[in-house]
């Protein structure tokens, strides 16, 4: 059990387990409603524990380059992007102002307040 | 007909109101449409929600959730359910957290320290 064997199985969960996360994100983009969500979160669930008991460190690899490669192939052309973040429906839409700037909200109609 | 007018003429209202007097007052109002970060939550909130959130995930027994509990050392979950965990966090408080932040979250304290400090949080 060497060091590097170590390294490179901490890396391989690493790399599973974002895949996991991507793959049920773009699940959730597919089926957008819950119901059908569901199924299809536990049916890939099941893909991902159908593999768990494998050992032989290249075989993982081929197997997680593989599944990368067929999450890339099938991923959605317009997922939901939460609307603050980069790439959201309100992404730098009304903006904080930057600090240090200070807003005159009654400009000009001070003589009436 | 009778009614409203009989009431009309005894209801005077002034005809400035407070809340356009002081820009102060009006500087707190007036962004509330905004998503930018107005909402803060108190730690208190975040620590209700985000322990509900892990009590009503199937393969938890709800009485062992505090929120200081490790979700694969003290909970018997495993990493896909701690991804699943998080996940559900993050549609709760409507966050988008990036992959690699995610992967770290791995116990209810850092989930509600990550929420209390996120700016988005709602």
């Amino acid at each position: 059990m060497s060091i590097s064997y170590i390294a490179r199985r901490a890396s391989q969960k690493e790399k599973v387990r974002i895949l996991y996360r991507r793959a049920l994100k773009d699940t959730l983009n597919w089926a957008v409603h819950r119901h059908l969500f569901y199924q299809d979160a536990s049916d890939l669930r099941e893909r991902f524990e159908a593999n768990k008991h494998v050992e032989d460190i290249d075989t993982i690899d081929r197997m997680i380059a593989d599944a990368e490669a067929h999450y890339n192939k099938f991923r959605h052309p317009d997922p939901y992007i939460v609307p603050w973040a980069p790439g959201g429906s309100k992404f730098t839409r009304n903006p904080t102002p930057p600090s240090g700037i200070e807003i005159v909200y009654n400009y000009g109609r001070e003589d009436n307040d | 007909m009778a009614l409203r007018a009989a009431i009309l003429r005894h209801i005077r209202i002034p005809a400035e109101t407070s809340l356009f007097k002081n820009g102060l007052k009006l500087q707190a109002w007036n962004r509330f449409m905004s998503s930018h970060g107005d909402d803060h939550l108190d730690k208190q909130q975040v620590i209700d929600r985000v322990l509900s959130v892990v009590k009503s995930f199937p393969k938890v027994d709800p009485a062992q959730v505090t929120p200081d509990v490790h979700f694969q050392k003290d909970l018997g979950l495993d990493s896909l359910d701690n991804v699943e965990i998080v996940m559900a966090i993050e549609e709760e408080f409507k966050l988008e957290i990036p992959d690699l932040e995610a992967d770290k979250i791995d116990s209810c304290n850092l989930a509600i320290e990550y929420v209390s400090n996120h700016p988005m949080a709602s």
